[in-house]
């Protein structure tokens, strides 16, 4: 695969792939993930979702 | 190595101004934190949630009468009061809704909580509240969070012995707990609460906006039809959510709501305190610990970012929220607009006067 994709296109500008920072910003992600809270929130939202439909749900069994 | 954005934004900050920044990014990085695994729990729980109860079956249930609810969460001013025989004495006649992290608290106290909460999908932590059968003196020299976490004193204890007991107090009492249980809860917390014989009721924890046509929240519904509950983040909060949006009460009473630490706690006892060393030294933890005011006890407490992050959750939850929810904590900082600080015997006397 990595035959087929290498060098064969030329890019317009040269390209400098900043590795360094790559890997940097990839460990702060993974470093502040365990920061993280235990599940998530959904800022400005209700507080139920479905909870209506699966009502309308089961009274639909129930009939 | 340049500059990193968040972390070194330009040498060292002022007192807690990154960890001011952290919380402020947390609700992304929470998402992508949980996701994976809470799916793929989803999935593992897939055929006991078809054969099993939804939240919605709560409502016919004695829970849904009377307008009180207390939540019992596990922070630590739970244990720095009388908490326990205040509300033994008062005769509280309300709902009790208890984390999962308090339920030994209220058991070891004779307090029989109508419906506990679960919803964290890690792998071996959660479980150990429940008395984990797998528990081994290796596990514990490799994890040694519940030796330092403030959240139940009993927990420094001879661990394994501890857990014996916990195990045995949770298979004695199981057959009377009602758990509302997310779809995200680990295999071993389910395993415990089907071997201890709890009643499970069952919950998708709200990923993302719903809006989203092809959303989090939207695909966890598709996947097995369960209401999705806006959690708030943590527990404690998921236990509050519960009694005002499902169970429908009007007064909420929160015990163990910290959100913080007390200002004589080491660093090292807090929740987070390992990875937060990891993540900045022990030269820059000052600027990640945030100092806050509590101006109904004229005393300053510390957070952490996950704390601050749920304790301002849970302040715009309240203002949105239909109930009146009364702080009975008596520490911590979650305080602000759509929560009355309140002491716990005057909100019991309340309830008490208004049944």
């Amino acid at each position: 695969m990595s035959d087929i994709l290498k060098g064969n296109f030329k890019p317009q500008k040269p390209v400098e792939a900043n590795q360094e920072e790559d890997l940097n910003a990839q460990f702060e992600r993974e470093a502040l993930k365990r920061l993280g809270g235990s599940i998530a929130f959904v800022s400005k939202k209700k507080f139920l979702y479905g909870a209506e439909q699966d009502r309308q749900d089961t009274h639909s069994d129930a009939s | 190595m340049p500059p990193d954005p968040l972390l070194n934004p330009s040498g060292q900050a002022p007192k807690g101004t990154l960890g001011r920044r952290i919380a402020s990014a947390l609700e992304g990085i929470t998402r992508e934190k949980v996701t994976e695994t809470g799916f793929a729990n989803a999935v593992v729980n897939g055929p006991l949630i078809a054969a099993g109860a939804g939240i919605l079956a709560l409502e016919d249930t004695l829970l849904m009468e009377g307008e009180d609810a207390l939540v019992i969460a596990a922070g630590p001013s739970l244990h720095r009061f009388d908490t326990a025989r205040i509300i033994k004495e008062s005769g509280f006649k309300g709902v009790i809704v208890a984390t999962e992290s308090a339920m030994a608290w209220c058991l070891r106290h004779d307090i029989l909580p109508h419906l506990v909460v679960t919803l964290d999908p890690h792998p071996h932590r959660i479980v150990r509240w429940f008395g984990d059968p797998e528990l081994t003196e290796e596990a514990l020299v490799h994890d040694d969070y519940f030796a330092r976490q403030d959240m139940d004193p009993k927990f420094w204890e001879d661990q394994l012995r501890f857990n014996r007991e916990l195990l045995g107090l949770i298979n004695k009492f199981g057959p009377d707990i009602r758990i509302a249980v997310a779809s995200s809860a680990s295999p071993a917390v389910v395993g415990r609460i089907r071997e201890s014989g709890m009643a499970a009721y069952w919950w998708n924890p709200m990923y993302d906006d719903y809006d989203l046509a092809d959303g989090l929240t939207v695909r966890i519904h598709a996947l097995n039809g369960l209401p999705c509950v806006n959690a708030g983040g943590n527990v404690g909060s998921a236990c509050w959510v519960f009694a005002h949006a499902v169970l429908r009460k009007r007064r909420v009473g929160l015990v163990g709501m910290d959100f913080s630490y007390y200002s004589d706690t080491p660093y090292r006892q807090t929740q987070y305190y390992k990875e937060i060393l990891a993540l900045v030294g022990p030269d820059r933890l000052d600027e990640v610990f945030v100092r806050m005011q509590n101006p109904h006890l004229g005393k300053e407490f510390y957070t952490d970012p996950a704390y601050l992050w749920y304790r301002d959750a849970f302040g715009e939850m309240a203002q949105q929220a239909e109930c009146e929810t009364y702080n009975c904590t008596g520490g911590g900082i979650l305080f602000g607009p759509g929560i009355r600080w309140t002491a716990l015997p005057e909100f019991l006397s309340l309830c008490k006067a208004t049944a």
